[in-house]
């Protein structure tokens, strides 16, 4: 147990596309004693889509939510890699340009607060909470699972922005997985694109890309992929199949958000962790590896 | 395919979007000594016409048409690795972002419509309701790309799993973001802003 308290901003994809990760979130959080406050009608931070064709809009939606922000108290955690990115941007740019600032402050109509801490769950788990405790609040060690985590572009790129760790070499989320009793596998694109938002516009260089990924992972021995960002998670896992079939490959490769696993190393129900909703079912591999019951 | 010749001359010379470029990224093309490092970490240089680097060739010699004419820029995915691996900090990924801003604005000779289109929902999406809306913004997408079947055998399936949600998401900020937009807009009309 423990006395962290944040003020939490979930991103418009954890209340829809990618709920499990908003639900698996927040089992963890509660099994661990991290209290997770909502922050109250918090709004899109505007994605890849605003700061692609419009900085200025990026960087006040962003600060509108630091402003909402104001209303909890604690630093504010991050699931989605995404809003991490642009909450992190936005207070990089704005801290070295006065005249940005001055711009996005008439923009939102008031003051901009960039002294709040943002920090992505990966961090709560790994640093504030520690993995030390985090190893001691295992009850159902992940033995026998071998993990391929894949950390995609936002989590660590650029260089001084997301600051979350090394850009080219991280290793964060292997410390996690491997605390709650997971292998993890090098592998080689841990850190490339899965073609991120083209998922809407490009379908075909999602497809190509993702295809390198679930390859590569497959081709290492991973039995699955862990990732904390939803995109990477719609396009390895909702378009697995279609992928498979283009490139007629056999992958099978459940992709796990980082809080599931860590749910189910916790002992939460897997029924409580959002893995129905996964499109490649995880059934067969955790009962396998005896992580849920079945024949 | 047949090689074409890459004629640049001052007449097509525009400094001027150059310095805009600069302002708006915060970046100085200047620095680039062309190592390449960013086109060999890009993962859509084989789909670009300019791999990444070229295009910071093209601003230093103020060939700015010449990045518009092309497809470069509406195949970037925003991924940062260009900007994290240039050994002379010019944040690549940023003048990305800037010369599509400027070509939005101009509305460009860019053929590359669907990812405008797609950008374009998107802030509209949020300027509405606040939040993205996601089957909205799928559905809208495809009857104006004229795709109505793309990605359709997805959709049950979202359905099913519960990630396709039928209602947009509730906010009490709605109309503090539409003021958002509109002062940005009001700015722009004034020439405060860029």
């Amino acid at each position: 147990m423990s006395n962290l308290k944040y003020s939490y901003y979930p991103g418009c994809s954890l209340h829809a596309s990618a709920t499990e990760y908003d639900i698996s979130t927040r089992e963890v959080c509660t099994a661990l004693g991290i209290e997770l406050q909502e922050i109250p009608d918090w709004i899109c931070c505007g994605a890849t889509p605003a700061h692609n064709v419009d900085e200025l809009l990026s960087l006040s939606l962003s600060a509108k939510n630091l402003e909402l922000a104001e209303q909890v108290p604690g630093d504010m955690a991050v699931s989605c890699a995404s809003c991490f990115s642009r909450l992190k941007f936005t207070q990089h740019i704005l801290g070295k340009s006065e005249t940005k600032l001055k711009l996005v402050e008439k923009a939102i109509d008031g003051p901009v607060h960039l002294e709040r801490r943002v920090k992505h769950l990966l961090e709560i788990l790994a640093r504030d909470y520690g993995l030390d405790k985090l190893a001691a609040d295992v009850r159902k060690p992940l033995s026998d699972i071998t993990v391929a985590c894949y950390y995609g572009c936002l989590l660590t790129r650029p260089t001084d922005v997301p600051n979350l760790d090394c850009t080219e070499a991280p290793t964060i989320m292997e410390s996690i997985v491997e605390t709650v009793g997971g292998t993890t596998v090098p592998w080689t694109h841990r850190l490339e694109c899965c073609g991120a938002n083209f998922t809407l516009s490009r379908p075909p260089v999602v497809q190509q890309l993702s295809n390198a990924v679930l390859e590569s992972a497959k081709n290492a021995g991973a039995d699955c992929i862990v990732v904390a960002c939803p995109l990477c998670h719609g396009n390895l896992d909702i378009r697995q199949k279609e992928i498979e079939s283009i490139y007629g490959s056999s992958y099978g490769l459940p992709i796990f958000y980082i809080t599931q696993l860590v749910g189910l190393a916790l002992g939460i129900p897997p029924e409580r962790l959002g893995l129905d909703s996964l499109c490649v079912s995880p059934q067969n591999l955790l009962k396998e590896k005896k992580l849920i019951q079945g024949a | 395919m047949k090689k074409k010749k890459m004629h640049i001359s001052q007449e097509t010379m525009d400094v001027e979007m150059v310095r805009k470029v600069e302002q708006l990224s915060g970046t100085s093309v200047r620095r680039c000594f062309q190592c390449g490092k960013c086109s060999a970490g890009c993962p859509m240089a084989t789909f670009m016409d300019h791999p990444p680097n070229r295009i910071v060739r093209l601003l230093q010699l103020g060939q700015w048409q010449r990045i518009l004419a092309g497809r470069s820029i509406w195949y970037c995915v925003s991924c940062e690795t260009c900007s994290t691996r240039c050994p002379n900090q010019v944040h690549l990924a940023s003048i990305m972002d800037a010369l599509r801003k400027l070509s939005w604005d101009q509305d460009g000779p860019s053929k590359e419509s669907y990812v405008q289109l797609a950008n374009k929902l998107f802030l509209q999406n949020i300027r509405t309701y606040g939040r993205q809306y996601e089957l909205r913004l799928a559905a809208v997408f495809n009857v104006k790309s004229g795709q109505f079947l793309k990605d359709m055998m997805l959709g049950p399936k979202l359905f099913a799993k519960g990630k396709l949600k039928v209602f947009h998401q509730k906010n009490k900020n709605i109309s503090e973001v539409e003021k958002i937009f509109s002062r940005i807009d009001e700015m722009r009309r004034k020439g405060e802003a860029l």
